[in-house]
């Protein structure tokens, strides 16, 4: 019954999976909690997952967690939107016009290599320590990214397309609409989850920047203080919010572009 | 030089690669002409000067007397991938071809639609997207919208080079009756010599790049306009298709 398990590129009831997927985690967290309870590792190095999510408890009911999840979820939304709402113009006129393309892609290209944490100091000079230079850092590391993947999906749209709505009697900006647009659609969201998840990774560095808020400010401040266990607990909140964001974005994919 | 669609010395070189030769031919209106050449001889070239998205480099193409300078729904393009846009249910495909038409009212747009689902049959399929249905069923859905767009002159790039065999055979026979029907004219890009010789009135064979004519053979006085996929296991049909292939050895130097 086994052997059929492991058939190169073979199939699995998706309830296999299921059980799978559960079975491997509980697994791995089982075996965490064992090592520290045993003592094998210190726990200000390796707090078990059981005191993690008593820490987790703590901060929600006594630390004022959730209004910190809070201000990281919109300081992450706004820059995320932001660069969204300048990326995709600007990604799809890249594609379209040669100079716009000309002008633009270099320098992007350029800014989109340096490493976001370099430009911290640089951030404070122009923003100050407020709310500007925290949006600007997540902007920053999302929109270089996502301007260039835009540009590609406009790109990438099939020649066929275009000059079947020519001949039908389309001008430019039907084109633009009806057919790029149109054909975008569904990798424009795929990367805009992707650049999301982006957004999020570059939070840490954003909220460590002289914070009084935020999830980055929670585990930077406990790690001050050695408290392994929060540490621990902020970074699982981040990743319990990315999974639930990026579930409902493939769900919303699946609903928005059925005919794929 | 008469015809419904002629070429005037035209000739196309994209930088310093000539694609075709200075190339003079008419093409009669309501007739099925194929261009049969090697691959990327320059004979699609030819076809989308037609359809005005390319434009030659010297001379012309006049339809009906005018010169052609940019694509209207005059002349529609069929290709062979891409062919139907996949974001639109087939219904929504066929009506894609009027959707830049102001002339149409309502009615006679969803008339037009159901006539040419029928003449299809695709009316089963009507609200299934293109993923849900076969090649052929996309390829027919791609040559209705054309034809609900009003054009009277198809351009048609390999429609059929990635369907089977049999598949392909029917969508051949279709074609042939539905242009005879609908009184179109149509240009037919292939490098297949059966599907040549089983489709056209006449038949344009090209020499390598850059193209320029080497013959060009009247298959419907030899054939009648009356295409039975019987045709296929005559004795004329055969003799044809050997002198085509000859035609094509000597002249071309290739085997296509």
């Amino acid at each position: 019954m086994f052997s059929s398990l492991f058939v190169f590129r073979g199939r699995a009831s998706p309830m296999l999976e299921f059980a799978v997927s559960v079975a491997a985690a509980v697994l791995v967290i089982a075996l965490w909690e064992l090592a520290a309870r045993a003592g094998i590792i210190a726990p200000q190095f390796l707090p078990s997952p059981s005191r993690v999510v008593i820490a987790l408890w703590t901060m929600l009911t006594e630390q004022n967690l959730a209004w910190h999840v809070a201000v990281s979820t919109t300081r992450v939304w706004i820059a995320f939107l932001l660069a969204a709402v300048m990326a995709i113009p600007i990604g799809i006129m890249m594609s379209s016009y040669r100079i716009v393309g000309a002008a633009l892609e270099p320098m992007i290209d350029f800014i989109r290599y340096l490493p976001v944490p370099a430009l911290v100091p640089l951030s404070i000079i122009w923003f100050g320590v407020g709310e500007e230079t925290k949006i600007f850092l997540l902007w920053l590391g999302t929109f270089f990214q996502l301007v260039l993947l835009v540009a590609d999906d406009m790109r990438r749209v099939p020649q066929e397309f275009v000059e079947v709505a020519r001949t039908v009697g389309a001008n430019s900006r039907q084109v633009m609409i009806d057919i790029a647009l149109r054909w975008m659609g569904p990798t424009l969201l795929d990367n805009l989850r992707i650049t999301l998840g982006w957004c999020w990774t570059y939070l840490i560095i954003a909220e460590i920047v002289a914070a009084d808020s935020g999830i980055g400010y929670v585990i930077w401040t406990a790690r001050r203080f050695v408290k392994t266990p929060e540490v621990m607990a902020g970074v699982v909140v981040i990743g319990l919010i990315g999974l639930v964001t990026d579930q409902l974005l493939r769900l919303l994919h699946r609903r928005l572009f059925r005919y794929l | 030089m008469t015809g419904y669609v002629q070429f005037v010395d035209t000739a196309k070189s994209f930088g310093p690669v000539d694609v075709v030769g200075r190339t003079s031919l008419g093409l009669d209106r309501n007739s099925l002409v194929v261009f049969l050449g090697p691959s990327g001889c320059g004979k699609t070239t030819l076809m989308r000067m037609v359809g005005g998205l390319d434009e030659p480099s010297s001379g012309s193409i006049l339809l009906g007397g005018e010169k052609v300078v940019r694509p209207d729904r005059r002349r529609g393009m069929v290709f062979q991938s891409y062919s139907s846009f996949p974001w639109l249910t087939v219904k929504n495909n066929i009506a894609f071809g009027m959707r830049y038409r102001k002339d149409l009212g309502a009615t006679e747009r969803a008339e037009r639609i159901s006539h040419y689902l029928k003449l299809f049959g695709l009316a089963d399929f009507a609200d299934s997207y293109p993923n849900r249905i076969s090649g052929g069923m996309r390829q027919r859905v791609a040559i209705a919208r054309t034809l609900a767009a009003g054009s009277d002159v198809l351009l048609m790039d390999e429609p059929f080079g990635a369907l089977d065999a049999l598949t392909r055979e029917r969508l051949q026979v279709e074609l042939r009756q539905i242009q005879t029907r609908e009184e179109k004219t149509i240009i037919f890009v292939t490098h297949d010599v059966e599907e040549a010789v089983f489709l056209a009135d006449r038949i344009i064979l090209f020499s390598r790049r850059p193209a320029s004519i080497v013959a060009d053979i009247d298959v419907a006085t030899e054939l009648g306009s009356d295409r039975p996929l019987e045709i296929r296991e005559t004795q004329k049909f055969f003799e044809l298709r050997n002198k085509v292939l000859h035609l094509i050895r000597n002249e071309t130097g290739l085997v296509v």
